[in-house]
């Protein structure tokens, strides 16, 4: 009878400590030089805000890229593929909720890990993208810095998730890209002014585009979930 | 290897459907060339529903409803198929609604219409959901005015809205912005605004007294597609008529310019001395030098006197009135003229010398010793010529008689001479013309009569000195003081010349002559015997001895700077040392050898 006690005595103060821990220890941060270091506590609605204000931005940002890709490469009639969606998208691994009815039955959690596989998916297209449209003989500057922006911008925001999913989920999280493998088409080696390579160039900001505003929704409406939980699913 | 798949089927898209594809799933219609049935747009209001119309176009036989369908296809994972329209909507014509659970957003659908029975597709589209949509416009704009400007002619106002309640924007489902529009109303042009992701916008620089309309829409933000205007609301202020505020400027202008007056006055006020100097110089009130004029309004007569004769300006004044006077003087240096003629033979015309001169009487030559009252010594021949009695000469003065005992007789030609005799004045008329003309009184007898001083002798009186040298002497000792005498030193003659009676007297010293020392100036003649200790004046400097002189003389010429020349000029121009003021008495200057009238009542005893 000792012996159970002391036991699940035992495993209560595991159980305890490993939520103080989880709870008490402050995020770890890295600072310029790499070492962790103690950050400096921030309140999960100031995180999700300015979480937000990063996928409300990227967004932006890429809408303005492929508007400028557009008006630069694309022939006129084919601009009507810009309101396709981009019919060719990189498929995900896991279903992501479409409809608003959906979107609302799904949890928080699958809320920020959708963000987050969203997010990590786009890093190395991004980078990819990058040097696609360094080889355009006319490429405009703007166009370059914003899809350079984005890159980094993208970053930030997937360090971001990861420190409210550890908050909000309570869940540790490799931070680590090479989670979800991407298949990206090969590089053919032609030339980047023919229609075909243009053409997916502009697939890809079109297709990155759309990702990025399922980012800024879902956030939103976690947002809005943790304000107020009835108004947000009496829709 | 899929996405090479889809890009040829793009191709192929591309080049069959050339003139199907358009730019639709916007409100931008493209025309059927051919007039077929085509799809007229689709829409979504809030992101969760859509729809979508289309016409039957030109042909006429596709019209009734139920000929032509629509089919979508989405690139949903589990709706892969072709699937009908799942609504037709009943009330409206052509026209294909989709629900919340058939609404799929970042899925790209699309949509063909067919025709069934000929299994032909007239049109397809193909967009997401997120891009076709419009959002409802806002409700709720009001206004409220801001201010006026001071003038009155300019207002601003704030306009505030809802969002559309179709849009969840509250859950973060659609983030709107929205444009504000307005003109003045009834005009052409809408003035357009920036965008504006809140849900107020402040509009500046209305005028007033116009009316506006005021208008917003909304759009998804980073979307193109604008929705529905709201209604216009109608603004419109009615212009104040402001006062002019001129009653304060007024006001101001005034007190400044009291303020300056003000100041103006206490300027003058302080620099009252100054400014009456500079603007009214003052005059300055005549003055003598050396007079306190305070005395001459308080002083007392006797000050007054001392004080005006002291005056330089007073004597000069006086000298240069008179400036004949001055040169009046004898001159007896000459008895050898004089005893060959008196000037009284002259002025007769006996004279052997034949000259038509008047006055014979020599004199030195007085140009320039006109202030200088040295006496002359006289010449006592000259001086012996005058006097009557001279028997030698055969001359007899006019007045006096020729009693010539009575007259004292200079030369040794008077045997005796009688002081005390009363003087009796005989005219001798042939025996006057060898008389001179004027005689010097020399005292009065106690009857009336007037003794007269011999004239002028003849010879050389050195000559007559040494002869008689210890019985008299004739020395004649003027008074140098500069010509004049007071009466105290007249008076004094008397007292101490004891009267001595006989001829070694060349005559009579004036004893009894009281006032008379005034008479002559200059000319008096001392005769002090060897005993007699000099009776100098006192303050007289010792005057040496010198030839008799006459006592008077006459006047011959007057030379061209106004002065008398008793005897005309001869090369001897005397300078006088003295200068007046030295022998200045105290009592006022006498003319020499003329009797003012004034000084004729001091004659008077």
């Amino acid at each position: 009878m000792n012996r159970v006690k002391v036991l699940q005595v035992w495993l209560c103060c595991v159980s305890l400590w490993r939520f103080w821990v989880s709870h008490a220890v402050p995020l770890d941060c890295k600072d310029e030089t790499g070492s962790l270091t103690h950050c400096t506590s921030i309140s999960q609605e100031k995180l999700l805000d300015r979480v937000i204000q990063h996928a409300e931005l990227i967004y932006r940002v890429s809408e303005e890229s492929c508007t400028l890709f557009e008006e630069m490469f694309v022939p006129y009639p084919l601009h009507a593929l810009r309101n396709q969606g981009g019919n060719v998208c990189h498929s995900q691994p896991f279903p992501i909720p479409s409809s608003k009815s959906e979107i609302q039955q799904i949890s928080d959690k699958w809320l920020l890990h959708s963000v987050l596989i969203l997010v990590q998916s786009w890093m190395e297209p991004l980078i990819y993208l990058q040097t696609t449209l360094d080889r355009y003989d006319d490429a405009p500057d703007a166009l370059l810095n914003k899809t350079k922006w984005v890159s980094d911008k993208l970053l930030s925001l997937e360090q971001g998730v990861v420190v409210l999913i550890r908050k909000m989920l309570n869940e540790g999280i490799l931070t680590s890209s090479s989670a979800i493998e991407q298949t990206l088409a090969p590089y053919d080696g032609q030339s980047p002014e023919v229609l075909e390579s243009v053409l997916r160039d502009y697939n890809l900001l079109t297709c990155f585009k759309k990702d990025a505003h399922k980012m800024e929704t879902f956030l939103k409406l976690l947002k809005c979930r943790q304000s107020s939980k009835l108004s947000c699913l009496s829709h | 290897m899929a996405y090479s798949l889809s890009l040829s089927l793009l191709y192929l898209g591309l080049l069959c459907g050339n003139g199907l594809v358009s730019a639709r799933g916007s409100e931008l219609f493209a025309p059927d060339p051919n007039g077929g049935p085509h799809f007229t747009g689709c829409r979504s209001r809030e992101q969760e529903t859509f729809r979508c119309w289309w016409s039957a176009g030109t042909f006429q036989n596709l019209t009734e409803p139920g000929a032509l369908r629509v089919f979508y296809q989405t690139k949903h994972p589990l709706f892969s198929e072709w699937q009908e329209c799942p609504d037709y909507t009943r009330t409206v014509e052509n026209e294909c609604y989709f629900n919340k659970t058939f609404t799929h957003i970042w899925t790209s659908y699309c949509v063909h219409l067919r025709s069934v029975p000929q299994n032909i597709t007239y049109d397809v589209d193909c967009f997401t959901v997120e891009n076709i949509v419009h959002p409802d416009p806002p409700i709720g704009l009001n206004w409220t005015l801001l201010n006026v400007s001071r003038s009155g002619l300019h207002f601003d106002i704030l306009v505030r809205w809802a969002p559309p309640p179709s849009a969840d924007v509250q859950m973060g489902w659609m983030s709107l912005t929205y444009q504000v529009q307005y003109r003045v109303r009834n005009a052409s042009q809408w003035e357009m605004l920036d965008l504006e992701s809140g849900t107020q916008q402040s509009i500046y620089a209305l005028l007033t007294d116009k009316e506006y309309e005021v208008r917003v829409r909304c759009k998804m933000s980073a979307f193109d597609n604008f929705g529905e205007f709201s209604d216009s609301i109608i603004v419109h202020v009615a212009q104040i008529p402001s006062k002019e505020s001129t009653f304060p400027t007024t006001l101001v202008s005034i007190f400044g310019l009291i303020g300056v007056v003000i100041l103006l006055v206490l300027l003058i006020f302080s620099q009252q001395q100054r400014l009456m100097v500079i603007f009214l110089p003052p005059i300055p009130a005549p003055k003598i030098k050396g007079i306190d004029p305070e005395l001459l309004k308080n002083g007392k007569l006797d000050q007054l006197n001392s004080l005006l004769s002291s005056q330089d300006m007073y004597k000069l004044d006086f000298y240069h009135e008179d400036p004949w006077v001055e040169f009046i003087q004898l001159d007896l240096d000459d008895p050898a003229e004089k005893n060959d003629g008196s000037d009284t033979q002259h002025l007769l015309g006996l004279s052997h010398s034949g000259s038509s001169r008047i006055l014979n009487f020599k004199s030195d030559d007085d140009s320039g010793r006109a202030s200088c009252y040295d006496p002359e010594i006289p010449d006592p021949e000259d001086m012996a010529s005058l006097l009557p009695g001279h028997s030698g000469r055969g001359e007899q003065h006019p007045l006096v008689s020729r009693s010539s005992s009575s007259i004292p007789d200079l030369g040794v030609q008077q045997t005796s001479e009688v002081v005390e005799t009363p003087v009796q004045i005989q005219p001798a008329v042939p025996s006057w013309v060898n008389m001179d003309f004027y005689a010097q009184v020399s005292d009065f007898t106690p009857a009336g009569g007037v003794v007269l001083s011999p004239g002028q002798l003849n010879g050389s009186p050195e000559k007559k000195k040494e002869d008689e040298n210890e019985k008299k002497k004739i020395q004649f000792q003027l008074v140098s003081d500069g010509a004049y005498t007071s009466e105290t030193t007249a008076r004094q003659f008397p007292a101490d010349v004891p009267p001595s009676p006989g001829p070694e007297q060349g005559y009579q010293s004036f004893p009894t002559l009281a006032v008379e020392g005034n008479l002559w100036n200059g000319e008096y003649l001392v005769s002090a015997s060897d005993s007699q200790t000099p009776y100098l004046l006192p303050e007289a400097p010792p005057v040496p001895i010198l030839p008799p002189v006459s006592d008077y003389t006459v006047v011959q010429e007057v030379d061209a700077q106004h002065s008398l020349l008793l005897n005309p000029p001869s090369s001897q121009p005397t300078v006088c040392s003295h200068s007046p003021n030295k022998h200045l008495p105290a009592m006022p200057t006498m003319p020499m050898g003329y009797l003012t009238p004034d000084l004729l009542g001091n004659l008077t005893p």
